[in-house]
């Protein structure tokens, strides 16, 4: 399917382009759909294209032999995908869709071409790269220093900041993740993440149902989050 | 310590950042950059600080640590000759994420941030070599965190021993109940039992009531990240 400009511009990451280069890359690009558990792009596979989600949830995460640890959870509007075209190295992590996901698709050749001749948008790239490099940070800085308490606290705080709609006494989002893909998160077990909930569910700081989590309590929540045991 | 010795073309030459750049360039870029000294153990920038430049290690080696607010200390990378860090303007951040220091004796070039910016604006080579030193950080990063996140409950149960370890006798005490290192990790007390009586099995600690002697703290190291992947950072 073909890319109209109006839907490139709407994306926050290519709103500050030349009409000349958002032009290039509409030319360039495909809307693409993938189903529920497809992948965007693998672990390992030469760099990808450059995918800009329009609706739909990926997780991206690196998977070994027996452990998966999930880095980021894109959201509608956020690019991802190529991040080692500079380099020319296998992709670090695979992209994974969690619902139907429709995405704009800018081929990797195509993605070099526009890199070569287009300054405008190599600064822009150069900020998608360095923003999922700050949120990696960020990562390593939780994973280090907060226990598993800490950083569930911490991921659910993060998608309400993001996805969070006011609800009658607190703030809803879609629950998204399985107890598993939570456990991923945070590099632990999933058993650790049901008891986890059990308590904050106890201690009436949020609310879980099979399909949505309604956080009840977030100052509550946030100061668990903010706590550095290590 | 700053080095008024002017930066020679092929000295930056030896940078793998600038090996593909025409020599014009390299030359205006020398021109522009400072030599700068640092001694082992010298703190080169702090984490939350100020900084704007972009630095190139042509000499020795630096740590690039992140600081709990209790005082741990995480290495995210080791950055060996050639290697370039900071620049935190391209990231849209104010403040240093983390904080460089000297590991041995250091010689750094430093391109300064006005100079960075100028660069950057007309010299589409210099964000071209950017792009490749940042995508490369990614990398490295997705690969520290999957290390951390897949710490086992052995390794967490080690890490918070050696965290809580009163040091002021000759034998580092954790002065805690098996409960509480329970709760402090996100475990039950049966995990951090069973495990302790291992460790206490292989001579590593010593159980007593309400508190932990440790025998040999450095068997409890976990597995580093930053040393795992030193040869990719």
């Amino acid at each position: 399917m073909n890319v109209h400009v109006e839907l490139l511009s709407k994306s926050q990451c290519f709103a500050g382009l030349s009409p000349r280069t958002q032009r290039c890359i509409a030319d360039h690009s495909t809307l693409a759909e993938y189903a529920l558990g497809s992948d965007l792009y693998r672990q390992g596979d030469p760099p990808s294209a450059l995918y800009t989600l329009q609706a739909g949830r990926v997780k991206l995460y690196r998977q070994s032999a027996e452990k998966c640890q999930i880095l980021a959870l894109p959201y509608p509007g956020d690019c991802l995908g190529a991040e080692t075209l500079p380099t020319g190295t296998p992709s670090p992590y695979t992209a994974t869709a969690l619902t139907a996901v429709t995405a704009v698709t800018l081929p990797p050749d195509a993605l070099q071409s526009l890199l070569d001749e287009h300054a405008d948008f190599q600064e822009i790239f150069l900020k998608l790269i360095t923003n999922r490099l700050k949120q990696f940070v960020t990562l390593v800085h939780d994973l280090a220093f907060r226990d598993v308490t800490s950083r569930l606290a911490m991921v659910l705080i993060a998608r309400a900041e993001v996805e969070g709609q006011p609800h009658d006494n607190g703030i809803a989002f879609d629950r998204l993740l399985s107890q598993q893909e939570f456990a991923d998160m945070v590099g632990t077990a999933r058993e650790v993440v049901y008891r986890t909930f059990k308590r904050f569910e106890e201690d009436g700081l949020v609310h879980m149902t099979r399909s949505s989590i309604l956080i009840r309590d977030l100052k509550s929540l946030r100061a668990i989050a903010l706590q550095e045991a290590r | 310590m700053i080095n008024t010795l002017p930066i020679k073309h092929s000295e930056l030459r030896e940078i793998p950042a600038f090996h593909d750049l025409p020599d014009e360039q390299t030359q205006s870029i020398a021109a522009v950059m400072v030599r700068r000294q640092y001694a082992p153990g010298q703190i080169i920038f702090m984490e939350g600080e100020q900084a704007g430049s972009l630095w190139f290690v042509f000499q020795g080696r630096v740590k690039i640590i992140k600081q709990s607010l209790n005082g741990r200390i995480q290495g995210l990378c080791l950055m060996n000759r050639g290697k370039c860090f900071g620049s935190c303007p391209l990231f849209d951040m104010k403040k240093n994420p983390a904080t460089a220091q000297a590991l041995d004796d250091v010689t750094l070039f430093v391109l300064p941030e006005e100079s960075l910016q100028q660069l950057k604006t007309r010299d589409a080579q210099l964000v071209k070599a950017l792009l490749h030193i940042y995508s490369q950080r990614l990398e490295h990063l997705a690969r520290v965190s999957e290390v951390l996140g897949s710490w086992t409950v052995s390794d967490r149960i080690n890490d918070c021993l050696l965290t809580y370890a009163k040091r002021d006798s000759d034998e580092p005490i954790v002065e805690l109940t098996h409960e509480k290192l329970a709760a402090l990790i996100g475990t039950v007390r049966e995990v951090v039992t069973r495990h302790l009586s291992l460790l206490e099995k292989e001579g590593v600690v010593r159980n007593e009531n309400g508190r932990i002697i440790l025998l040999n703290p450095n068997a409890l190291l976990p597995p580093c990240a930053c040393e795992d992947h030193k040869t990719s950072a």
